[in-house]
C-alpha cells in the first residue's frame, strides 16, 4: 500500500498523477525548482519540497535531491512521470535501495531496453519481428547479395561502423545491388577505415504504431491496444490516436501479442509501450519492433479514453504489489480518441519555442473533451523546460466524429499572451491526408510542410472587439459600472 | 444600467498590430465601424459575452473573439489563434512608452545571460558584442546599437532576463 507519493516531475503529468492519488486517498508530495515555485503542480500537491535552481540538472534530474526530498517529507513511493529520470535505471535502483517504491519497471528491465542494439537482439530472440537486416560475417559480394535477398527490397546497404548517411545506399532491386555494394564499401573504407557493410530492409513511408502494455509482479501482462503516432514533426509526436486507421483486427491482435511477448521477455512490470514501425495497410501490413519506452507516455490519455481505464491508478496498484486490475478479455477499444499536443511554439518561425507569461487561459469545456494541463492564467512558460502547454484529447463514436470534436474544441481554446501551435493543429486535422488516415511519419516534414504557415486573422472583427473591450474597461474605471467585468481588472487569485 | 448608455457614446480609436494601424469608430447606435472616416466596411454589432468574449457580427457572419491583457497590450484570440494589439483612444497621448531605445540592448525573449563581454567605462563601437544570452539552446549575441561608453550593466551572468529591459546602458 502506498501512503504518500512523491511525484518527481513537473507540469501536466505531475498534476495528472496527483489527481489519481487524490482519488485513491494517497497523499502527494510535489518537488519544484526555483522557476516552478508558483507552478500549478506545486499547489496541486499536499506537500511541496524545493529541489534547487531552475536548471534541470540541479533540480528534476538530481537523484540525490529527490531521495532527500522523499526522506524529509516521509514519502514511501516515487512516481517519475515521463522525461527527466523516468527511464533512468540508476534512479530506479537508488529508489529501491532507499526502501522506496518506484512506480515503474524494475531497473533491470529499464536497462535491458535502454540499449537499442541489445533490445533488438532480445526482441529477436523472443520472436518479436524486427526490421530485417544483418552484418554478414562473410563480407564477400556473394554473401552480401545473399543477405540482401534475406532482408528484401527496397533495402539499405550501409557502413556497419558509421552513421550520418556515409556509405549508405538505397537499393530498389537486384540490378542495383552490385554497384551499391562496391560504392558503399569504398565510401565506408575511406570514411571509417572499415569497409564492413550492413544490409537492412528500408521501411518506406512507415507509420508509428505503438502498443500500451501493463504487467504486474505476478507474471501477468496485458496489452491495451495501439496508439497511432504517425503525425510527427522531426520525430516529435504532434497528434496521436486510437484505434489506428491502418490496422485490421488480425494485425492488431498480432501486434498486441508481440508486445506482451516483449514485456514478458525482459521481466517487465508496470506500464510500458512497445513501439513498432508499420509498413503497408490492411492484411498486407507488416510491423517491426522499434523500441520499448519503459514509462508512462505523454499520450496515455488516448488509451484511457478508448479503454475506459485509469493507467496511473493501475500503475500505483501494480507498484504496490497488487495483481493487474483487468484481464485481457475485459479490455476493449470503444470509439475513437485523438490527442493534440499544444505547444508554446511558433510554426511560422520554424516552430521556435516561445517563452513568456500566459495572460489568458481558457480551455474548452465540451462533452468528450479532456484537457491535461500544467498551466493556468498567470503561469510562466520558461526556457528551462519543455514548452508543452496542454494536451487536448477528444473521444467520440467514430474517427470522423473525434476529428470534428477535436477541431471544435481547439478552435475555442484561447491561450493568450504567447504564440501556440493551435492553428497548426487545426490545419493538420483539416488536411486531406489526415482525414483519410493516410499519414506517415515523414508527412509533416515533407508533403505537409506547407501546413506550418500562419493563416490570416479576421482583422476587422478583432479590431471591433478590442475597441469594444477598451470602452468597457475605461468605463469600468469611471463612476458608471461596466456592462461586463474586464477579466484583467478582476485579478483575484492571479499571480502577477 | 448607467454603463450601457456610455457604451454607445461615439468615439474614435486607433488599433495597431506590428505592421498596421487601423482607425475604428464607435457609432452613436453602439455599433463599431472598422476602417473609419466613412471608408470602412459595414458597421459591426459587438455583443459582450462572459470572460472577455465578444460576438462580432457583420450582419452575415458572427465571429467569437476573446480579449484580455493589460491596457497597453491587449491580447486577442480567435479560432485558437492569438495576436497582440494596442488600442489608443483618439486625442489621448499614447499610454505606451515608445519602444525605441528600450529594446536596443534588451533580450528578444526571456533568456539566460551566459557572458558579459564589456566593463563599465569601456568604449564600444556600434556592432560590438556587449553580452551573450542563451535561450532555447541558442546563443544570442546582444550588440551595441551605436558607438558609446558603457555606463551601466544591468544583469549578471546566470541571470534569467526578460525582454524589454535594457541590459547594458551606453552613454
Amino acid at each position: 500500500m502506498i501512503r504518500r507519493l512523491l511525484v518527481a516531475n513537473r507540469g501536466e503529468i505531475a498534476v495528472r498523477i496527483m489527481r489519481a492519488c487524490d482519488e485513491l486517498g494517497i497523499e502527494t508530495v510535489a518537488v519544484y525548482s526555483d522557476a516552478d515555485k508558483d507552478a500549478l503542480h506545486v499547489r496541486a500537491a499536499r506537500h511541496a519540497y524545493r529541489l534547487g535552481p531552475a536548471t534541470a540538472a540541479e533540480s528534476y534530474l538530481s537523484i540525490a535531491r529527490l531521495l532527500e526530498a522523499a526522506r524529509e517529507t516521509g514519502a514511501d513511493a516515487i512516481h517519475p512521470g515521463y522525461g527527466f529520470l523516468a527511464e533512468n535505471a540508476a534512479f530506479a535502483r537508488a529508489c529501491r535501495e532507499a526502501g522506496l517504491i518506484f512506480v515503474g519497471p524494475p531497473p533491470e528491465a529499464i536497462a535491458a531496453m535502454g540499449s537499442k542494439i541489445a533490445a533488438r537482439q532480445t526482441m529477436q530472440a523472443a520472436g518479436v519481428p524486427v526490421v530485417p537486416g544483418e552484418t554478414p560475417t562473410d563480407q564477400s559480394d556473394a554473401a552480401l547479395i545473399a543477405a540482401a535477398h534475406r532482408a528484401g527490397f527496397p533495402m539499405l546497404v550501409k557502413a556497419s561502423a558509421g552513421g550520418g548517411g556515409k556509405g549508405m545506399r538505397v537499393v530498389r532491386d537486384e540490378s542495383e545491388l552490385a554497384t551499391a555494394i562496391a560504392g558503399a564499401r569504398h565510401e565506408a573504407t575511406s570514411a571509417f577505415g572499415d569497409g564492413t557493410l550492413y544490409v537492412e530492409r528500408l521501411v518506406e513511408r512507415p507509420r508509428h504504431v505503438e502498443i500500451q502494455i501493463m504487467a504486474d509482479a505476478h507474471g501477468h501482462a496485458v496489452h491495451l491496444f495501439e496508439r497511432d503516432c504517425s503525425t510527427q514533426r522531426r520525430h516529435q509526436k504532434v497528434i496521436e490516436e486510437s484505434p489506428s486507421p491502418a490496422l485490421t483486427a488480425s494485425i492488431r491482435k498480432q501486434m498486441g501479442d508481440a508486445a506482451v511477448k516483449a514485456a514478458l521477455a525482459v521481466g517487465y512490470q508496470n506500464a510500458g509501450t512497445v513501439e513498432f514501425l508499420l509498413e503497408g495497410t490492411g492484411e498486407e501490413a507488416r510491423f517491426y519492433f522499434l523500441e520499448m519506452n519503459t514509462r508512462l507516455q505523454v499520450e496515455h490519455p488516448v488509451t484511457e479514453a478508448v479503454t475506459g481505464v485509469d493507467l496511473v491508478k493501475a500503475q500505483l496498484a501494480v507498484a504496490a504489489g497488487e495483481p493487474l486490475p483487468w484481464s485481457q478479455d475485459e479490455l476493449h477499444q470503444r470509439g475513437h480518441a485523438i490527442e493534440c499536443r499544444i505547444y508554446a511554439e511558433d510554426p511560422a518561425r520554424d516552430f521556435l519555442p516561445q517563452a513568456g507569461r500566459i495572460v489568458g487561459y481558457y480551455p474548452p469545456v465540451r462533452p468528450g473533451v479532456r484537457i491535461d494541463s500544467g498551466v493556468e492564467a498567470g503561469s510562466e512558460v520558461t526556457v528551462h523546460y519543455d514548452p508543452m502547454v496542454a494536451k487536448l484529447v477528444a473521444h467520440a463514436e467514430s474517427r470522423d466524429a473525434a476529428i470534428a470534436r477535436a477541431r471544435a474544441a481547439l478552435a475555442e481554446f484561447d491561450v493568450l499572451g504567447l504564440v501556440t501551435n493551435i492553428p497548426f493543429l487545426l490545419r493538420v486535422l483539416d488536411s486531406e491526408a489526415f482525414r483519410r488516415g493516410q499519414l506517415h511519419t515523414g508527412f509533416l516534414d515533407g508533403e505537409g510542410s506547407d501546413l506550418c504557415a500562419s493563416p490570416a486573422l479576421p482583422a476587422a472583427a478583432l479590431a471591433a472587439a478590442v475597441v469594444r473591450h477598451e470602452r468597457a474597461a475605461t468605463t469600468n474605471g469611471s463612476s458608471a459600472p461596466a456592462a461586463r467585468p474586464d477579466p484583467w481588472t478582476t485579478i483575484d487569485g492571479w499571480r502577477v | 444600467m448607467g454603463g450601457e448608455s456610455d457604451m454607445a457614446r461615439p468615439g474614435r480609436y486607433t488599433v495597431r498590430d506590428d505592421s498596421t494601424s487601423t482607425a475604428v469608430e464607435i457609432l452613436a447606435d453602439g455599433r463599431v465601424r472598422v476602417g473609419g472616416d466613412g471608408g470602412g466596411g459595414e458597421p459591426m454589432t459587438v455583443t459582450p459575452l462572459c470572460d472577455g468574449r465578444y460576438a462580432v457580427s457583420d450582419g452575415h457572419v458572427t465571429t467569437h473573439v476573446r480579449v484580455t491583457g493589460p491596457p497597453d497590450a491587449r491580447f486577442v484570440s480567435v479560432g485558437g489563434q492569438a495576436a497582440r494589439l494596442e488600442v489608443e483612444p483618439e486625442g489621448v497621448a499614447p499610454r505606451r512608452k515608445p519602444r525605441a531605445g528600450a529594446g536596443e540592448t534588451s533580450a528578444p525573449m526571456p533568456a539566460t545571460v551566459i557572458d558579459i563581454a564589456v566593463e563599465i567605462g569601456q568604449h564600444v563601437e556600434a556592432g560590438a558584442v556587449l553580452l551573450k544570452l542563451e535561450a532555447m539552446k541558442m546563443e544570442l549575441p546582444i550588440r551595441a546599437p551605436r558607438d558609446g561608453t558603457v555606463s551601466a550593466i544591468r544583469c549578471r551572468i546566470g541571470e534569467l532576463v526578460q525582454p524589454g529591459v535594457p541590459l547594458v546602458e551606453l552613454a
